[in-house]
């Protein structure tokens, strides 16, 4: 065992496990036990990649079966994905804690929990891997496997909005499989660090550029971005809590890496373009996610729209594309993450105390009552979501915005400024009907729901993060300056 | 050769799309996997460059490129899988609806 396997780790966990898992389908808690001690095994190896990336600087890089790189597939973790990877498990971790305590009936399915951690395989190994079509069957699994989750949940219409999920998904992988086969038949190969170097030194291939735009919508679909949102917050809502909000908060954040990605390493001399685009459709996500939020009836929902709002000033950072703007949106990401998860926990168990499952705002309407901390975790993480200090939000809309006026890019600056109000009005509406509004006559809130431990340790997280965010800060920093570099990937991977 | 598999794929392509975009849900299901298959020989057919020539070219003495062919393998079994998921789904769906025209299966919009 060296050093370089330790990139395959967080994969190959998951993945045994969730087979190890099926064979205890007749043992639930043992089942339950064995997924969660396996995603936090998982989650210990992904940080331990980290730290080893961190600290010698180096990307750790796994060649899958011993054959060199632009042959054979490589696993590569560089700052950049060891950080996502450890953002993803931190957060999936958080969703294996509440789907322990949750009350839905799904989660008493034998197929729950190796479902979930084919999610967890799906996602870590697509922001692990270093080629493209290796990239479509991860994504293609973590389809798959948030689909199937979704279709078997408590509520009635998970299989339409899994139906919807898909058929959209497909459209996204059409794309990846058409850039795919562009790029091959342009250059000769499909290993990511290779495509960057032959891309750089000649753009000249006919379907070159087509491929960019089949790549661009492909992630642009994966991060639920602003011409291809529309299935977001139906299948969201629809999914489970303990899915959704891992869905939410981190399977969104593939389409951000991807097109950290593809400015930073495989189309830099054409990032001018994908840039362009980004800034404007990142800005009307904003007010359209924000507005969208605004104007739901249902807790959950308005948190899935709200995400699309949140990613919308993650893209018009990458969009700006300066060194401050790039730690400004990988500090957003991870603080997004962490608080999207959490704010969704907190709904989703309010709502598990409600007479009828379901997070409509005329049903849960001063359920708050019996629910005091619930409460408190709530408006920490709201504050946190419109970023107001002390939590984590702060630091990273604070970033954002000094990265806009060094830019100087004002207008779309002013746009999203503008739209930073909205994002308190709906978090505070949520918080008040929930928790000030009374109780309706002869409503009779259920004496049990689901447990909280899960978003209070996210929402301690991101307090600490906000208090102390010097460790965060310097890290996406370091991994900036590590992804301004894109021949350093390429050597590390190809050698030589 | 060329223009044959070149208009094949065009097709399929057409063929697919447009039935993705009907309203009943079964067609739409079928305009899925037509698709996969336009994707499939586009895959096939991009096998051929730089002096390779494609698989079903009968050249002597020359070799086709194997990685599309295994792209293409891979790229089967993930949309068979597919296709059985989704037939599972719409027969949930035709279940419950009574129905397989799209603007009827509308649970969701609010």
């Amino acid at each position: 065992m060296t050093s370089s396997s330790l990139v395959i780790l967080p994969i190959i966990i998951p993945l045994t496990a969730a087979a190890v898992a099926v064979l205890l389908r007749n043992h639930r808690r043992a089942q339950a036990a064995w997924a969660f001690g396996a995603m936090v095994a998982s989650f210990i190896c992904s940080s331990v990649l980290l730290w080893v990336v961190t600290s010698s600087g180096a990307p750790v890089v796994f060649q899958v079966g011993g054959w060199p790189a632009p042959a054979g597939i490589s696993l590569v973790g560089d700052r950049l994905s060891a950080l996502m990877a450890v953002m993803c498990q931190l957060v999936l971790v958080g969703g294996f804690l509440y789907a322990l305590g949750c009350r839905d009936q799904c989660a008493q399915y034998p197929a729950f929990y190796p479902l979930f951690l084919m999610l967890a395989v799906g996602l870590t190994g697509a922001m692990l891997t270093g080629d493209l079509f290796n990239l479509f069957v991860f994504a293609e699994l973590l389809v798959f496997a948030g689909a199937a989750l979704t279709a078997m949940s408590d509520d009635k219409f998970g299989t339409e909005a899994a139906y919807k999920y898909f058929y959209i998904s497909f459209v996204a992988s059409i794309a990846l499989l058409l850039a795919s086969g562009s790029l091959y038949v342009s250059y000769g190969t499909l290993n990511i660090a290779d495509l960057a170097r032959r891309i750089a030194a000649d753009p000249s291939p006919p379907l070159a550029l087509p491929a960019m735009a089949l790549l661009m919508i492909f992630f642009m679909v994966k991060g639920a971005v602003m011409p291809f949102h529309f299935w977001q917050p139906d299948f969201h809502t629809a999914a489970p809590t303990p899915v959704h909000a891992v869905l939410s908060s981190v399977v969104v954040k593939l389409g951000i890496y991807g097109f950290l990605r593809m400015t930073t390493l495989l189309f830099v001399e054409q990032a001018e373009i994908i840039r362009a685009v980004l800034v404007v459709v990142g800005a009307v996500g904003v007010w359209f996610g924000g507005l969208g939020a605004v104007g739901t009836y249902d807790a959950k929902r308005m948190l899935a729209y709200s995400t699309l709002g949140q990613l919308g000033f993650i893209l018009v950072a990458i969009g700006w594309g300066t060194p401050l703007a790039l730690a400004a949106a990988i500090v957003y990401a991870f603080n997004h993450s962490l608080l999207k998860a959490a704010m969704l926990m907190l709904a989703g168990s309010v709502a598990s105390h409600a007479p009828v499952k379901t997070a409509a705002f005329a049903a849960i309407t001063g359920l708050g009552k019996k629910l005091p901390w619930a409460g408190v975790l709530f408006l920490l993480g709201g504050m946190g979501l419109a970023g107001i200090p002390p939590l984590n939000g702060f630091i990273g809309k604070l970033m954002l915005f000094r990265s806009g006026v060094e830019a100087q890019a004002y207008l779309p600056l002013a746009a999203i400024g503008l739209a930073g109000i909205v994002t308190l009005v709906y978090v505070i509406r949520a918080f008040q009907r929930i928790w000030w509004a009374p109780l309706p006559e002869g409503v009779k809130p259920k004496p049990y729901g689901d447990r909280l431990i899960a978003p209070a340790l996210l929402i301690a997280l991101s307090l600490g993060l906000g208090i102390w965010a010097e460790p965060l800060v310097s890290l996406a920093e370091a991994t900036v300056a590590w992804m301004s570099r894109p021949e350093l990937y390429v050597r590390a991977v190809l050698g030589g | 050769m060329e223009i044959i598999k070149a208009i094949s794929i065009g097709a399929l392509f057409g063929i697919g799309l447009y039935q993705l975009l009907r309203r009943n849900v079964i067609r739409s299901a079928i305009g899925l996997s037509i698709i996969s298959n336009a994707i499939n020989l586009y895959l096939l057919s991009v096998g051929a460059y730089d002096g390779v020539v494609e698989a079903y070219a009968k050249a002597v003495g020359q070799r086709s490129d194997a990685l599309p062919q295994a792209l293409i393998l891979t790229a089967i079994v993930i949309s068979l899988g597919g296709f059985a998921f989704v037939l599972a789904l719409l027969y949930v769906i035709a279940a419950r609806y009574r129905t397989g025209d799209s603007d009827e299966v509308k649970g969701l919009s609010h």
